[in-house]
């Protein structure tokens, strides 16, 4: 026993000393929570951004008894202001200096500035705009065309994307405004619209919590695959292994002293995810309970048979480490750590069926009621088990524990 | 010029044994390529969406149903009851749904979808607002019309990925070539030995340069056809540009190999740095997330990563986006200086002898 407990001392104080170890199960599950957390929390808010704007009121001068192309341009100005509390505006806005220049030219060089990224999207307010809307608030529904808006973006930019969606949400809040004024539009019969999310038990999680878990297990996914047929792959072709054979210890002795040391490593990798993910972004998911500490360490012994599988298939380190790195990157994104695995072909998804981690995933945030369960427990159980036992036969018949024998 | 023409003939014997070495460079990036291209295919874009309705007996729902036909949603689906469609939506049957009680218009998202429920709920504000004005007797008095100016007018996510994928390859050739290849030469004493013969360490350099270079264009062609074939994704190459920059990016990012092996001092450290700065330049540069959804202190630091400016060359030269002249030859023009300046360097730590 006193062996055993030596070896998985001897295991962690490696791990711990290597500071590239240390950057990969430590500080890079830490850097993925924080990262993703950081930008999928916000996604789709657009507190945080603003867009640089340009807005040419081709319409001046030719307006007919209200100018409402000057409303609507005065709107984009409102909205380029500083927030109250000092934020950032939605919009910076460029505009042709008041009461002259060729707008034509300013729309031409406004669109060249899009073109290479210095504008996020042109407003062009055509001639004409203000006679054709009255027009079209006079005559009855679907009687007159509305009246025309241009928004030029630029293709294959997010941020021109982005814009025109934001722009196209504040032009319908014009749009009502303007028929509010004119008359045409009861508030009081406005349609109440709600929002309602399901998926989950829980409805008051976040996204930290239904990424915090995923983020769990691909540091345990890590640190099996990389760190298992490295340490067995160097420390034989290095000849470490060789000197633990001349002494009395034997290979499950060995072996029970390898994986105990692995499990205190994600043990010490977990609480450390943990800890960032409740105090410095607040997650709410409660994974101390026995069902969720159940598929955790259900997810450590898997990885560990996954990482003696990679050791047992591969001749050399260096094989070992293409074979683990080939095989992390499909297991991973197509057990849905990070990302939704909808839509798939029948190719990829007889590969999401297969993944061990598709099932601990669903288990696991099923388990601590971030999502509804896709499987039943037993098949989230029994397949990572399956697996276990099947890489512990491979790997019995196939690994050899010294370069010579 | 004998020596050169030795070296690099065993210089491409060397890569092309190497199995590990072949498998990051060509199947690495084909398997970034499928997987985030079905993964992640239509992320960001809600064209394509499925909406799921529930109208109660007795409520008109037709209003409704002619909105969502006229804003473009790809399909919809009646359920009748709130628990069938919160069903089909967990079940992924549709992307997102709307029941009308002929008072409230409630839609139903999938919590679990977090990176595309923003495109869903853009969609649903749309139906809302047409909605309700339809709901009035109105239509709309503002019409959007949007132009797309420049770069590829289909462009959804992914066709932004590909390209930085590419520029990924690109790095990650250059940059282990260098922090890799020489290294592990250096590791191995193989330069101990090298220097002793007639050979310039300038012909050595110059063979692993060309080795780079064709690995490089032969990979990043290999991707882009995948993406082509498997996604349709359309591109409009430049290919002179796409050449140059080719050139500029390898050489200057062999140069920041070169600065990687300075800084440490081990040899065998410089990879694994290497590794590490890969890795954290691929997820702040704007290569899986577009980089206008990141906070504004990552959005500041991408500035400050090669890659960044790397995969803006790259979907340049391959059409997907435009930017001004002037911007593309400063990138390829300081990535071609910085790494032809560093050569020398690289030249001199190949002769030095090694710190035991």
């Amino acid at each position: 026993m006193r062996g055993i407990v030596y070896l998985a001392r001897a295991y962690l104080a490696t791990a711990l000393r290597e500071r590239i170890t240390l950057f990969w199960f430590l500080v890079f599950p830490l850097f993925v929570l924080a990262l993703f957390s950081a930008i999928f929390a916000n996604v789709g808010q657009t507190t945080s951004l603003t867009f640089d704007i340009a807005v040419v009121n081709l319409d001046r001068g030719s307006a007919g008894r209200v100018d409402f192309a000057a409303s609507v341009a005065s709107t984009f100005r409102e909205l380029s202001q500083p927030g109250a509390s000092g934020s950032e505006p939605l919009f910076k806005l460029h505009e042709p200096a008041a009461g002259g220049g060729d707008t034509e030219a300013t729309l031409a060089s406004e669109i060249d500035a899009l073109k290479v990224g210095k504008r996020d999207a042109v407003v062009e307010i055509p001639a004409g705009f203000s006679d054709a809307l009255l027009k079209a608030a006079e005559a009855s529904t679907g009687s007159a065309l509305p009246a025309e808006i241009r928004v030029h973006t630029s293709g294959g930019r997010t941020s021109s994307d982005m814009a025109l969606g934001i722009i196209e949400q504040v032009l319908v809040r014009v749009d009502r405004h303007i028929l509010t004024q004119l008359g045409l539009f009861d508030g009081a019969r406005v349609v109440v619209v709600g929002r309602q999310e399901v998926g989950s038990e829980n409805r008051a999680l976040g996204y930290v919590d239904f990424l915090l878990p995923g983020v769990v297990l691909m540091g345990f996914l890590t640190a099996g695959l990389f760190s298992v047929p490295g340490t067995i792959l160097f420390g034989r072709e290095r000849r470490i292994l060789r000197g633990y054979w001349v002494t009395p210890l034997d290979v499950p002795r060995f072996l029970a002293g390898f994986s105990l040391g692995h499990l205190a490593l994600c043990a010490l990798q977990f609480v450390c995810v943990w800890v960032l993910g409740r105090f410095a972004f607040g997650a709410h998911v409660n994974l101390f309970q026995p069902l969720p500490m159940l598929y955790l360490v259900l997810s450590v012994a898997t990885f560990l048979a996954l990482g003696f599988l990679v050791a047992a298939l591969a001749r050399t380190p260096n094989a070992g480490m293409a074979i683990a790195n080939i095989v992390n990157m499909p297991i991973m994104f197509l057990g849905g750590l990070f990302f939704p695995t909808g839509s798939v072909p029948p190719a990829l998804r007889v590969i999401m069926m297969a993944d061990p981690v598709t099932y601990l995933a669903d288990g696991l945030r099923a388990s601590v009621g971030v999502n509804t369960a896709s499987f039943p427990a037993a098949v989230s159980l029994g397949i990572p088990c399956a697996w276990i036992v099947g890489c512990a036969i491979v790997a019995s018949l196939r690994l050899k524990w010294d370069v010579g024998r | 010029m004998k020596a050169f023409r030795a070296l690099l003939r065993s210089e491409l014997s060397v890569f092309l044994r190497d199995k590990a070495m072949l498998t990051f460079t060509f199947l690495f990036p084909l398997l970034f390529i499928v997987i985030f291209g079905y993964l992640l295919g239509g992320t960001g874009s809600a064209s394509g969406s499925k909406l799921g309705l529930v109208t109660p007996t007795g409520v008109d729902g037709s209003r409704l149903e002619s909105v969502v036909a006229e804003v473009g949603v790809a399909q919809l689906q009646r359920y009748a009851a709130p628990g069938d469609l919160e069903k089909a939506i967990v079940a992924r049957d549709v992307d997102f749904g709307a029941v009308w009680d002929g008072a409230t218009l409630t839609f139903v998202y999938d919590i679990r979808r977090t990176q595309e429920n923003f495109a869903f709920e853009e969609l649903a504000q749309g139906i809302a607002a047409r909605f309700d004005l339809a709901n009035q007797g109105r239509s709309p008095l503002l019409d959007v019309v949007p132009m797309v100016e420049g770069g590829e007018r289909n462009a959804d996510w992914f066709t932004l990925v590909v390209p930085g994928i590419l520029a990924f390859s690109i790095l990650s050739a250059g940059l282990f070539a260098v922090a890799g290849h020489v290294t592990s030469m250096k590791q191995r004493r193989l330069l101990e030995r090298l220097v002793v013969t007639p050979m310039s360490p300038v012909a050595l350099l110059a063979a692993i340069v060309v080795v780079r270079l064709g690995v490089v264009f032969l990979s990043t062609l290999a991707t882009l056809v995948t993406a082509v074939a498997l996604f349709h994704v359309a591109f409009h190459v430049n290919w002179l540009y796409y050449a140059l920059f080719l050139v500029a990016a390898t050489v200057g990012t062999m140069g920041l190999g070169t600065l990687l092996t300075l800084v440490v001092r081990q040899p065998s450290s410089a990879s694994s740095l290497a590794n590490v700065l890969s890795m954290l330049m691929l997820f702040v540069s704007g290569i899986y997330f577009p980089i206008e959804i990141m906070p504004s202190f990552l959005r500041a630091l991408s500035m400050a990563m090669p890659l960044r400016h790397m995969a803006d060359a790259m979907r340049y030269t391959t059409g997907v986006m435009d930017m001004s002249e002037l911007r593309f030859w400063m990138i390829c023009g300081t990535f071609l200086i910085g790494g032809l300046a560093l050569l020398p360097i690289l030249a001199r730590y190949v002769v030095r002898v090694d710190r035991r």
